[in-house]
């Protein structure tokens, strides 16, 4: 899912911004070399892994033969983004010019990762310790429920009915952004807030941790130290329970804001106490990549424009009412319609029917998502189409000119305006023009120079 | 020599075109606001009417919408 990747993509924007000490620390750890692998666009990845073996450095010559002459502009990228990460180092030699190499740290700890699979600094937990572990679906529902409260913590406070334990500073760093707040009036959600709703629990989870890791520099914690410890997490098995003596003060205090977001779970025995990843966690890794992981639907949508949700969570029916009338609510069902008045809310609110359409189709019902289309084709039209409809007049502030002395002046001040990208409209017989205002300066210069 | 003056350039469909030429005759002569109608797609307006018609469609389109009564 793109969007998926373009939020994971701005968490691996963070870590390139890391000044290089703290990058070719966070080096020494196989499994972050393994997750930014997973991060970098196709064809990086298909450098490193060509690299990997390879101990001298490549020109940047050859390199460029591998790529057709089509594929340039990929290749800069890719290029770019491997030097940004400092995978790739520059060297400049006389006689064979600019050659990049593999960071030393990188390439001896991917090609262990490769050759003997990676081997976590802890391992799980012998059952006699932990007797009884939850079941993946007690894990999974765990995390569910405690992800949702969160959720709904940050978009209305009334609206839980289990308030989570992460401190109310915490609350307002991850609220930045997506909820406005002035005074005297109740917290409302912003653009972004509303957009963020629609979004995969992917990429809302990667939000959270950009802004969990952005704000980590103020409480003292090191933000390379995190990044690794949350990739490293990741890495580790679903349901199996790790003793958290293996960790440090700070992780295990990150930890606990972890637990809070339904990443982990947190047990005690009798003399010792052990996390549980979740699937939350461990899909951190998985959706660095493009695969999507498809999580259960639960809209179906039909072509009376009658929607039902079957579904019994709070934060459902909040993100449905964002942008459908609410009908009824059964014990495991709620019924709404999608109206004309109920988009045109969502629209006032910054929601686009683009939005809005990905968010059906992505969630819906095992039962019509086979079907091609998953949501019916009149309802998306008539979705697009009721937002042209608020969009049916443009305005520009502009400027007219006409009186034009001759037609050569008027030609030269058109195509002034065209190479400007001003030109909104042109009327060659009267010789009238309509140019955007910000060209309108550079437009009296050059017409005070034609008259000269 | 050339003239210039300032305003807004608005760039519509027909009927809303119409639409708003027919909200300007509408007006007393001092707060028209067209400058010039350009065809029949664009015109030329005065620049501070431009939440006035925002406004004016806005109450045009509600006009023509049906709101099933709840409850």
């Amino acid at each position: 899912m793109p969007q998926v990747k373009i939020i994971a993509r701005n968490f691996m924007d963070m870590v390139a911004a890391l000044p290089a000490m703290k990058l070719d620390q966070l080096y020494q750890n196989a499994f972050i070399c393994e997750a930014i692998l997973r991060s970098l666009p196709p064809l990086a990845k298909k450098y490193v892994i060509q690299m990997l073996f390879i101990e001298e450095a490549v020109t940047v010559k050859s390199m460029e033969e591998w790529v057709l002459p089509d594929g340039m502009s990929k290749h800069k990228v890719a290029i770019d983004r491997l030097l940004q990460l400092r995978i790739f180092s520059e060297t400049f030699d006389r006689s064979s010019g600019t050659s990049y190499s593999l960071n030393p740290t990188f390439q001896s700890n991917l090609q262990k990762q490769i050759t003997c699979g990676g081997v976590l600094p802890r391992e799980p937990m012998p059952l006699t310790i932990t007797n009884r572990l939850p079941s993946l679906e007690d894990l999974e529902a765990y995390a569910l429920e405690q992800w949702e409260c969160f959720l709904l913590q940050l978009i209305n406070s009334a609206q839980a009915e289990k308030m989570t334990n992460i401190s109310s500073s915490m609350m307002r760093i991850f609220q930045r952004g997506l909820l406005t707040q002035r005074e005297k009036e109740p917290p409302r959600l912003t653009e972004s807030g509303f957009q963020f709703l629609l979004m995969d629990t992917n990429a809302q989870l990667w939000y959270i941790i950009r802004e969990y890791i952005s704000n980590s520099e103020e409480r003292d914690v090191d933000s390379a130290d995190l990044i690794s410890f949350l990739l490293e997490l990741s890495f580790h098995a679903t349901g199996e329970a790790y003793n958290m003596n293996t960790l440090t003060e700070v992780q295990r205090n990150t930890l606990k804001d972890l637990a809070d977001l339904g990443l982990v779970k947190l047990q005690q025995g009798r003399k010792d106490s052990w996390f549980i990843p979740t699937k939350l966690a461990t899909n951190l890794s998985v959706s660095l990549t493009d695969s999507s992981s498809r999580k259960e639907g639960f809209v179906v949508l039909e072509t009376n424009f009658r929607m039902y949700a079957y579904s019994t969570s709070k934060l459902h029916c909040e993100i449905l009412r964002l942008f459908s009338r609410i009908e009824y609510q059964l014990p495991n069902l709620i019924v709404g319609a999608i109206t004309k008045e109920s988009l045109y809310n969502a629209f006032e609110n910054g929601i686009t029917s683009e939005q809005i359409i990905s968010f059906l189709q992505q969630n819906a019902h095992a039962r019509v998502a086979d079907r091609i289309p998953s949501v019916p084709e009149n309802v998306t039209d008539q979705i697009r189409l009721w937002e042209s409809d608020l969009n049916r007049v443009e305005m520009t502030p502009a400027h007219f000119y006409d009186e034009f002395p001759s037609r050569d002046v008027f030609e030269a001040a058109c195509d002034f305006a065209r190479e400007y990208g001003g030109l909104l409209w042109e009327d060659s017989k009267k010789m009238r023009l309509v140019v955007k205002t910000d060209v309108h300066m550079h437009m009296r210069e050059h017409l005070r120079r034609q008259r000269q | 020599m050339v003239n210039a003056t300032k305003g807004l350039f608005v760039s519509c469909d027909i009927p809303m075109a119409q639409f708003i030429i027919n909200l300007n005759a509408s007006l007393p002569a001092s707060q028209k606001f067209i400058i010039h109608v350009l065809d029949n797609t664009h015109l030329f307006v005065q620049p501070h009417v431009a939440d006035m018609i925002r406004n004016a469609i806005a109450e045009f389109r509600e006009q023509n919408s049906y709101e099933k009564p709840t409850g």
